[in-house]
């Protein structure tokens, strides 16, 4: 047993990229050094900017010995009449370096068996390591020097070490030695090293810590410290401290002022500069105000002249400088007033521009409100409004503030709060995690935004397909899916269906044909992606049993009846429902109607089961018509042992048409019973799990 | 500290290269928006003959003019440019020692090398790199340049674009460019400020918008007949007079959006077509700047 150690030395590589490639490298690890006796999951990768670290503290000297077993010609191919081996099988022998006594007799083929000896951990290493790096698809590659090769950036060293040798690799032309060097800046010097240990050690010496998840505790305790000091606490951010542990070798963190006169600028444009732009985290006062100081990384043990704090500072005013001038600009002129401007704001080349697209969103809003029995003046104002911040210089700027700074600027125009809220919510939700819009109005014009989105786009041709939807359309898509789902006081109740119809109504083309059908079976795909999230927790199968029984009239409902499959799904009885169903359905296959002549009933145990259903169903019908979903399906598993009884009593397929249509007719009234709740038979279940 | 003004960096930036091994070019006489147009950037830069070069490039960007309003923004502004082709491997040390040179004592500084991919789509050329950042400021545009005209280049070349008016300002802690010394005890600002806010008031509310559509046309027309006439350097100057001319067009608020897809499609295809000609006469030429031995033992296909 010895460990491994290994180091990439590059140039500085982005900071989001190195978790990826850290995974990808103990992923590829992971069964060589299985492969080797070791524990794959004592691997440990780490990086730097510049940096990329493998250590496996114990990886067995060799690999142990194992059987080969390789298959040759048919044997009567391999061995002549008189038995002696042929052409075909010296020259498979000569191929696999094996010898006549290796054949083993293993039925119609010639197969070879043989003990090949382990190999040593040095060769395989060697071997792999090299394939491991050089083969890292980084998502961009750059080429250098010569430009032979291709990489995220140059390599510079690299260390290769096992159980305290120097262990010989070349990656890239590059050829593997024992040393490296220290921070850039602080300890520049080449630094020769004996095992992993000596290394991590010297290199904490020379002003660089090797592991990155240090290097963020470190950072984060400064951080609070410092936070401290100005009277707070730093932003809670996680997106910022996966940056910094990437972006210095030294966890170093400065605190910096901005002017105090900018703090009367919207909080969010403050944030947005520092956070997005800077790579900044403000700091917060206890009372969760926004103070004018923050905090930023530095690839330093301290600022002993105030260089770092002064250059942060400077950054920071002059970019909030700008934001002033903006500021003061876009509010001479009120979002009302910026509306004509639209119209030369172009959406996309064959859909119009903005102010066309307010038109429509205005249309759709209206229509919405009409449909779900909502008041729809606020959210009309704050449909005429949402783009206008398009065109306003600070969205030019920050575009990512879009919609957040036209709510600002509604709110300073004195527009009531359900009016700015809206506005500033509409985009939302864009990703998975986001809150919904904050009220009603904010729902239903975020829904008219994405809605026409959707239709003009996929009118003019530009669905999404496979990997590509450059549009970002299936975002938009699962938005108005999320907020469709919702219940609380912002619910709006409407069905895709119809949301597509009124979007497409909006619309003065007409439309193509199939656009419809493309809207829907799109809008299947993402209910059907989004109730497989976790924070829903469907299987597939109960999402595709509901949706069979429709799903674009209602999202709550479908919701309820996969809730009602979930929860009986688990039950003793449900194997009934799911037989009877399943039987019914061989059955009746082609049979449409389920009326029942009941002169024609012939059997005892027909006619009682011909009483039974019409009771049955008829108390289905009514849980259903009030949403008691499960308690329905109940009631049709009650039937399963006059079913069962009927079929091993009855036969249904007898040479008397009207007899056997009549039965089939009853077998289709109860099938029928439950189809408006789900198609169970779509439900896949593990018998064994039923078992008592 | 000493005492730094506009002029020592340009001088100590001269010499720091020079004593490394680079020509020093003196400034495009056309307007250009930035260093990579000179072409001692964006034509060197193609082919197998190695180039190392440092010059001042006066930068141009009409729209980025506030009328000498803004402490921080300029319609022009001075670049030094520095081109090292093939891309040494100590290239970040070599920039960091030019730091030093300028007197900076970097174990008391902030530097960190932070992805900035660049991409330029009128001329076709794109490169992956950093920009530099000083104490949380930017100083420094890297570029490992990848293609230029739409051609994949080898060797590669290593581009150094210092901002000399913020590194002036930041070096000397003046708050406003305006407010740094140019040299010799001549402010930056009273040299400059009357071109900021004549430039501004003219690229925004003066320039006649028929008369530069014309130039554009025209610049095109003459760049395309000199590529026919196989005269690739005049027909690069043509481009960047055509490049002006957008860019002028743009400020003034001439081009809308449908538009500008399309006049930048017609600029990259005159330095599509110039880099490849280039090329070819290079080629012709037997490549001049490569030493004796490797021109014997170029591959033909090499330089494509």
């Amino acid at each position: 047993m010895a460990e491994y150690f290994f180091e990439l030395l590059t140039e500085e590589i982005p900071a989001w990229m190195h978790e990826a490639a850290q995974k990808t490298v103990q992923e590829r690890l992971a069964p060589t050094v299985q492969q080797l006796g070791g524990d794959p999951g004592t691997i440990t990768v780490t990086s730097t900017p510049r940096r990329i670290v493998v250590f496996v503290p114990e990886i067995p000297e060799r690999e142990s010995d194992r059987q080969q077993e390789v298959k040759g010609p048919p044997k009567k191919v391999a061995f002549d009449a008189s038995g002696a081996p042929t052409q075909a099988l010296l020259g498979f022998l000569r191929k696999s370096n094996a010898a006549l006594e290796d054949v083993v007799d293993t039925g119609d083929y010639v197969m070879i068996r043989r003990n090949v000896a382990g190999r040593p951990a040095t060769e395989v290493l060697a071997e792999r390591i090299p394939e491991i790096f050089e083969s890292l698809r980084w998502p961009k590659m750059m080429r250098w020097g010569k430009g032979e090769y291709s990489y995220i950036r140059p390599i510079h060293s690299l260390i290769s070490m096992y159980g305290g040798q120097h262990l010989p690799l070349s990656i890239f032309g590059v050829a593997s030695g024992t040393s490296t060097v220290g921070h850039r800046t602080l300890a520049p010097g080449r630094i020769e090293v004996t095992s992993f240990n000596d290394y991590v050690t010297k290199l904490e010496l020379a002003r660089v810590v090797v592991d990155a998840t240090r290097r963020r505790h470190v950072m984060a305790e400064r951080a609070r410290v410092l936070g401290m000091q100005a009277g707070g606490a730093p932003a809670l951010d996680v997106s910022i401290w996966s940056q910094w542990q990437y972006l210095t070798e030294y966890p170093g963190i400065v605190r910096a002022e901005f002017r105090r006169d900018y703090l009367a600028l919207p909080e969010e444009v403050l944030v947005t500069v520092m956070r997005v732009h800077q790579k900044q985290l403000p700091i917060r006062s206890a009372d969760e105000k926004l103070t004018n100081s923050f905090l930023a990384v530095l690839d330093n043990e301290g600022d002993p002249d105030g260089n770092a704090a002064y250059g942060n500072s400077f950054v920071t005013n002059a970019r909030f400088a700008d934001a002033q001038f903006f500021y003061e600009t876009d509010r001479r002129k009120p979002l009302e007033a910026r509306l004509e401007q639209l119209a030369h704001l172009q959406f996309q080349e064959k859909l119009g521009n903005y102010l066309e697209k307010t038109r429509r969103i205005e249309r759709i809003a209206a229509a919405i409100c009409r449909e779900a029995g909502e008041e729809p003046a606020d959210a009309l104002e704050a449909a005429r409004l949402c783009k206008t911040d398009l065109v306003t210089e600070m969205v030019k700027e920050f575009t990512d503030l879009q919609g957040k700074i036209g709510g600002i600027y509604a709110r300073e125009e004195g527009k009531p709060e359900i009016v700015w809220q809206a506005i500033y919510d509409h985009y939302l939700p864009v990703n998975i995690d986001d809150e919904l819009p904050r009220n009603i109005a904010g729902a239903i014009v975020s829904l008219a935004d994405k809605i026409d989105t959707l239709a003009g786009f996929f009118t003019i041709g530009l669905k999404p397909t496979g990997s590509r939807d450059p549009f970002a359309l299936r975002r938009a898509g699962q938005g108005v899916v999320q907020i469709l789902l919702n219940r609380d006081k912002r619910r709006v109740s409407i069905g895709i269906e119809r949301l597509i119809d009124l979007a497409l109504e909006a619309r003065s083309a007409k439309t193509a044909a199939g656009v419809r059908g493309d809207l829907l079976s799109f809008f299947s795909e993402r209910v059907r992606t989004l109730l497989e999230m976790s924070r829903y927790g469907f299987a597939y199968d109960e999402i595709a049993a509901a949706m069979e029984a429709g799903w674009a009239a209602s999202l709550p409902d479908l919701v309820d009846r996969i809730e009602a499959l979930k929860a009986l799904r688990g039950e003793a009885n449900f194997l009934s429902i799911l037989d009877s169903a399943k039987r019914i359905e061989n059955i009746t296959a082609g049979q449409a109607s389920t009326k029942v002549e009941a002169s024609r009933l012939e059997h005892e145990t027909e006619k009682r089961l011909n009483e039974l259903a019409d009771v049955v169903t008829a108390q289905i019908a009514e849980l259903v018509a009030s949403r008691h979903y499960s308690d329905a399906l109940r009631s049709f598993a009650a039937m399963a042992p006059e079913l069962e009884k009927f079929f091993n009593d009855v036969m249904v397929m007898v040479d008397d048409e009207a007899l056997r249509k009549n039965r089939m007719s009853l077998l289709r009234k109860i099938g029928g019973a439950v189809s408006q709740i789900a198609d169970v038979t779509k439900v896949v279940v593990a018998r064994r799990d039923y078992r008592p | 500290m000493p005492r730094v003004t506009f002029q020592s960096l340009i001088l100590t930036l001269q010499k720091f290269w020079a004593d490394r091994g680079c020509m020093i070019e003196t400034p495009l006489d056309i307007e250009v928006g930035a260093g990579t147009m000179h072409p001692a950037t964006f034509l060197r830069v193609l082919g197998p003959e190695p180039w190392n070069v440092g010059y001042v490039q006066p930068s141009r960007r009409p729209a980025d003019g506030r009328y000498g309003d803004n402490p921080f923004r300029l319609g022009k502004h001075y670049q030094f440019q520095v081109i090292l082709k093939p891309s040494p491997l100590d290239v970040q040390d070599l920039y960091l020692d030019s730091l030093r040179a300028l007197g900076l004592d970097l174990t008391r500084h902030d530097i960190r090398f932070e992805e900035d991919n660049w991409e330029a789509p009128t001329l076709g050329a794109w490169g992956v790199g950093w920009q530099i950042l000083l104490d949380g400021m930017e100083i420094t545009q890297f570029t490992y340049f990848q293609q230029a005209g739409g051609i994949d280049l080898a060797p590669m070349s290593a581009e150094i674009t210092y901002g000399l008016e913020r590194l002036t300002m930041f070096l000397s802690r003046q708050s406003s460019i305006f407010d740094i010394e140019w040299g010799a005890g001549f402010g930056y600002g009273p040299v400059r400020k009357q071109e900021e806010y004549e430039f501004s008031k003219y690229y925004f509310e003066v320039a006649d918008i028929d008369l530069h559509w014309k130039l554009f046309d025209q610049y095109e027309g003459e760049a395309k007949r000199c590529l026919e006439a196989r005269l690739v350097l005049p027909a690069y100057d043509w481009t960047l007079k055509c490049s002006h001319a957008f860019n002028t067009l743009d400020a003034r608020g001439a081009i809308s959006v449908t538009e500008r897809v399309g006049v930048i499609k017609r600029v990259r295809d005159l330095a599509v077509r110039c880099a490849q000609q280039y090329l070819e006469s290079r080629r012709e030429l037997g490549f001049p700047l490569l030493p004796e031995s490797e021109r014997a033992a170029l591959p033909q296909e090499a330089a494509r």
